[in-house]
């Protein structure tokens, strides 16, 4: 990508070897100019209000609830992760979502709910198990769909 | 009306089974009208040409109209085209009208259903001739016009347009593909990820990924609290639905719509353009547009009349130039092929019968799509009052299903969503603006190919402008609407400053 | 056939597929569902449509649940070299997969060394280029000629694909030709096929790269319409169009195509042979896969194509039968690849 000297300024010569990278580079720059400016028109006010105390520099709400955040995040890690190694035990059967669901759906259900007992306990293990199933059969089964 | 003898029961069948999995299909958060399409073809083998295509036609319609039932409801788009749809919708169910939002949306739908049945019917051939005089620099002045959405739809100018370039950015990572007109090179990796982030981002898990799963993510920390009886979302609560919600909509219907099947017509740009560029110019040129985005049915009318415009406007480059208008019909093209039937500029004359039996087909499908959907809907908006401890898992675990079956099995996809939806969450808290964002992901790709091929075919920049008469009519739209949006937004402050 | 007989049929083929998938036969090599990843991403194109003939047919017959997964070269390339080992995932891809590796194309790997040939199944035999109809260039030989007297004339393809490959024959044909002359050939760089036909309109390219069954129609056009086109070079060898049905592709028929193939036209490869393609479809398999597992496919492919139904239904799409064992496809193939290199290696890319 270069930018010739002949005919008028507004002529630019794309090498297709390297076109890959010029809508990504004008991008990245505007990303920078765009973030610079917010800097220069909001930086000041905003550091001034922190110094003064005003406003704190707070990432989680007052009374986070950091057991189901960071629940929910690890739970999505280790279904991913068990979904994807059952999966290739059993290939191209659909089987590593439709086993390794069955107790995500439980543990988050009852990682979400509020005063668990038995009645809830009873929807949670039902839908548990009948939701993947469901789920597995008539994407995998009936229309044939590829499934981890 | 010859063809009329084609029809029979199984036909009539076909097309009411394909609406009904139709709407499931793009009802359920994560699975979308594409993927319905992409898992029944292989069904219609043993059908004949005609009832491969009513069933196909049908799920189509259904697809994208079942979108706006999960965006109303639970504020996560059913597919990438009801995006729009969320803005007013969701804020309407929580204003007790999620009921009349629904209808809404319906009745928009088959307008714009309808409406762009009609043109494609009346002036298929013309308008693909007027389709082949956009070229790369038309298509990327349309994706440009898309873009200065951005400026209206965000809270501050600047940041709003940040989020946006970020969201460009994030949808150029990977390959620079060939079939696009690219080297085939990848950038924007880090080393080590190249196996991983080849094909980048897809669209899907993006978008459920920052509206499904960093929401769940924001609401887990605070704490998933059920609604107690009282505040429990009553969907009845507000407004009840009657026609009155069109009052002074009319030029709005016909706009979106309008918007929808022309946008659907040329090919590339991409559906979802669609419903975003019809939901501003609602914003910029209505009388009243201060309740957008805080639950107006005019948002969601804007919106659900453009997508399903597209049905119809997406058909018109396939049937005669043989080219899908997007991705759903772009499967279509597969059930042709498997027929042995040619589509081409000379599809409709030399098939007359299949050509009025696909429009007969789409018809029937759009009147049944309404149907069901309206008289369902008591039914469909109950989703809300399961608990969320049963609801949330089961989101997420279909949103895996989607992300993994979008690209036929990639199991990065599947991290993608996880990815996205941090990212969603984070992003919110350090001031970031989600819309923009996914704008500029949506029409980021499309963007970056027509410019780069723009300059690769002509060597200079004033080409934008000079090319036609057509790019300086786009100029011009794009100026308007960007003037529009800063006025527009300025009134809406001093407004806010009399208020308070 | 009535709506019960739909449903009913509807019914038991699912009925069967959940057997199948359940039920392990116990003498095949390959257990479970089996997955055929196609290097390509498109379900609407010809790769998508001889994968599904070629996969139902299979699937009869060995008596498992095979589905088709369109998911691009370079994932399927890694999804194979992962996966594939036990039989379960195949690939299915056209030429593309060595020619990709020609041109340099990132993420395609060498075949011939990192994976298993699976046996040729069938043939495309539709690659073509095109002008408007109002050009002055009648064949491909007139194209030569005119760059051969300076002429510039633009082609558009696809990198590193089958269009590109015939950009670079023809370059070829004019530098033995015409040595010096060949620059006058430029390469526009377009993917799809729309993009194609739209360079075209827009009198950005002289000459594209296309299908006799995608292009067919834009040829009866008449000459007054912006759309309207002519062949001017099927790159099949005129003993593959012979294969063809007569009656052709819509109202072009086979005589209709001779007329662009070799020994009409004359785009030679080097200073005794001719240059031709014809789209080849074959699989590919995990580079440690079972021998056993080979021998299972390519007996079970045979006896597929024993039966004779199987080029009924090539024929009525268009596309023709050609079905080879997997060494026997090997050597075939790579002996086409090196035809293809030798091209290639007298050019600049």
């Amino acid at each position: 990508m270069n930018t010739t000297g002949s005919g008028s300024i507004f002529s630019v010569v794309v090498d297709f070897d390297t076109s890959h990278l010029f809508f990504p580079t004008i991008i990245l720059w505007l990303l920078g100019l765009l973030g610079l400016a917010i800097l220069i028109q909001r930086g000041p006010a905003f550091y001034r209000a922190v110094a003064s105390g005003e406003r704190k520099l707070r990432f989680f709400e007052p009374e986070a609830d950091k057991v189901r955040l960071f629940g929910t995040l690890g739970l999505m890690v280790i279904y991913f992760i068990g979904m994807d190694y059952v999966g290739r035990l059993f290939p191209n059967m659909g089987y590593g979502f439709w086993f390794v669901s069955i107790p995500f759906l439980f543990a988050l259900s009852c990682l979400y709910a509020h005063g668990i007992d038995k009645r809830k306990l009873t929807y949670i293990s039902l839908n548990a198990l009948i939701a993947p199933t469901f789920a597995w059969f008539v994407l995998s089964e009936l229309f044939n769909v590829t499934l981890p | 009306m010859e063809f009329l003898a084609l029809v029979d029961i199984s036909y009539l069948l076909l097309i009411f089974l394909g609406v009904a999995l139709g709407i499931v299909f793009g009802a359920i958060p994560g699975l979308t009208a594409t993927m319905a399409l992409a898992v029944c073809l292989p069904l219609t083998y043993s059908f004949d040409l005609n009832h491969s295509l009513a069933f196909l036609l049908a799920l189509y319609v259904g697809g994208i109209s079942g979108g706006l039932v999960p965006a109303i409801l639970l504020n996560l788009p059913g597919t990438p085209s009801s995006i729009c749809t969320t803005f007013d919708g969701y804020p309407m169910t929580r204003n007790g009208e999620g009921e009349r939002a629904l209808k809404v949306g319906i009745l928009s739908s088959l307008f714009g259903g309808l409406f762009s049945l009609i043109v494609l019917y009346l002036f298929a051939p013309v308008l693909s001739d007027i389709a082949i005089k956009f070229s790369y620099i038309e298509k990327f002045l349309i994706i440009f016009f898309a873009l200065t959405v951005i400026a209206s739809l965000c809270q501050n100018m600047l940041v709003g347009i940040f989020s946006g370039v970020l969201g460009i950015l994030l949808s150029l990572v990977g390959v620079y593909d060939t079939i696009k007109g690219g080297n085939g090179a990848v950038r924007l990796i880090t080393p080590g990820m190249e196996e991983m982030l080849y094909s980048g981002f897809a669209l899907l898990p993006v978008l459920i990924g920052m509206f499904g799963v960093g929401a769940i993510f924001a609401e887990a920390e605070l704490g998933i609290k059920e609604e107690t009886e009282g505040a429990k979302f009553d969907l009845l609560s507000g407004k009840k639905f009657d026609l009155s919600a069109f009052k002074g909509s009319s030029v709005n219907l016909v706009r979106s719509s309008a918007i929808g099947t022309f946008v659907g017509m040329l090919p590339g740009v991409g559906g979802s353009a669609a419903s975003v560029l019809a939901y501003t110019q609602e914003k910029n040129f209505s009388r009243d547009s201060s309740k957008m985005g805080k639950g107006a049915a005019q948002g969601v009318i804007a919106s659900e009349a453009s997508n399903n415009g597209l049905t119809g406007g997406a058909l018109i480059p396939l049937l005669s130039l043989g080219i899908p208008g997007d991705a759903t019909t772009a499967i279509l093209i597969g059930a042709f092929t498997l027929q042995g039937v040619q589509v081409g500029p000379l599809f409709i004359a030399e098939n007359i019968d299949t050509w009025n039996m696909m429009v007969l087909s789409m018809f029937l499908a759009n009147v049944v799509m309404f149907v069901t959907m309206f008289f369902a809907i008591k039914h469909i908006a109950k989703v809300v009052t399961v608990p969320k401890y049963l609801l949330y898992p089961i989101i997420i675990m279909m949103c895996v299903s989607g992300a993994y079956a979008i690209n036929y099995g990639i199991m990065f996809d599947v991290w993608t969503l996880l990815i996205f939806g941090l990212l969603g969450y984070v992003g919110t808290k350090l001031g970031l603006e989600v819309t923009p964002l996914i704008i500029g992901f949506i029409l980021g790709s499309s963007a970056e190919i027509y410019f780069v091929k723009s300059i690769e075919s002509f060597g200079n920049l004033t080409v934008f402008f000079t090319k036609s008469p057509i790019a300086m009519f786009l100029w011009l739209l794009i100026g308007v609407s960007v003037v529009f949006s800063i006025y527009s937004t300025k009134r809406a402050k001093c407004r806010e400053q009399v208020a308070v | 056939m009535t709506i019960l007989k739909r449903t009913l049929s509807l019914a038991v083929g699912a009925a069967i597929m959940v057997a199948s998938g359940v039920a392990l036969a116990s003498d095949a090599p390959v257990k479970g569902n089996i997955r055929v990843v196609l290097g390509v991403n498109s379900t609407g194109g010809d790769t998508y449509q001889n994968a599904s003939i070629i996969a139902n047919r299979l699937a009869e017959k060995i008596d498992a649940n095979i589905r088709v997964d369109a998911i691009g070269a370079v994932n399927a390339f890694r999804t194979l070299q992962r996966q594939g080992k036990s039989g379960n995932t195949i690939m299915f891809i056209h030429d593309q997969a060595y020619l990709g590796r020609l041109y340099e194309v990132p993420g395609y790997i060498d075949i011939f060394e990192e994976t298993i040939v699976g046996p040729t199944i069938s043939i495309n035999p539709g690659n073509a280029y095109l002008v408007p109809k109002s050009s002055p260039y009648a064949t491909v030989d007139d194209i030569i000629e005119a760059v051969g007297k300076g002429e510039r004339v633009r082609l558009a393809t696809e990198r590193g694909g089958a269009s590109h490959l015939g950009y670079s024959a023809l370059k070829n044909a004019i530098k033995l030709k015409y040595p010096g002359k060949e620059e006058g050939l430029v390469l526009l760089n377009t993917g799809s096929q729309a993009d194609k036909n739209q360079a075209l309109f827009d009198g950005q390219a002289d000459v594209i790269h296309g299908s006799i069954q995608g292009n067919e129609q834009f040829t009866r056009l008449p000459a007054d319409d912006q759309k309207a086109m002519r062949f001017v070079w099927i790159t099949a060898s005129g003993e593959t169009i012979q294969q063809m049905p007569p009656e052709g592709m819509g109202e072009t028929t086979r005589d209709h195509m001779m007329a662009w193939v070799d020994p009409e036209t004359e785009v030679y490869a080097n200073e005794k042979d001719l240059f031709t393609y014809d789209k080849m479809f074959y699989f590919l398999y995990h580079k440690d896969m079972d021998p056993k597992i080979v021998k299972y496919f390519d007996d079970a492919i045979a006896e597929v194509f024993a039966e004779g139904e199987i080029q009924k239904e090539f024929q009525r799409s268009f596309f023709i039968p050609s079905f080879r064992k997997s060494d026997e496809a090997r050597t075939f193939l790579e002996d086409k690849k090196d035809a293809y290199a030798n091209i290639l290696a007298g050019l600049e890319k």
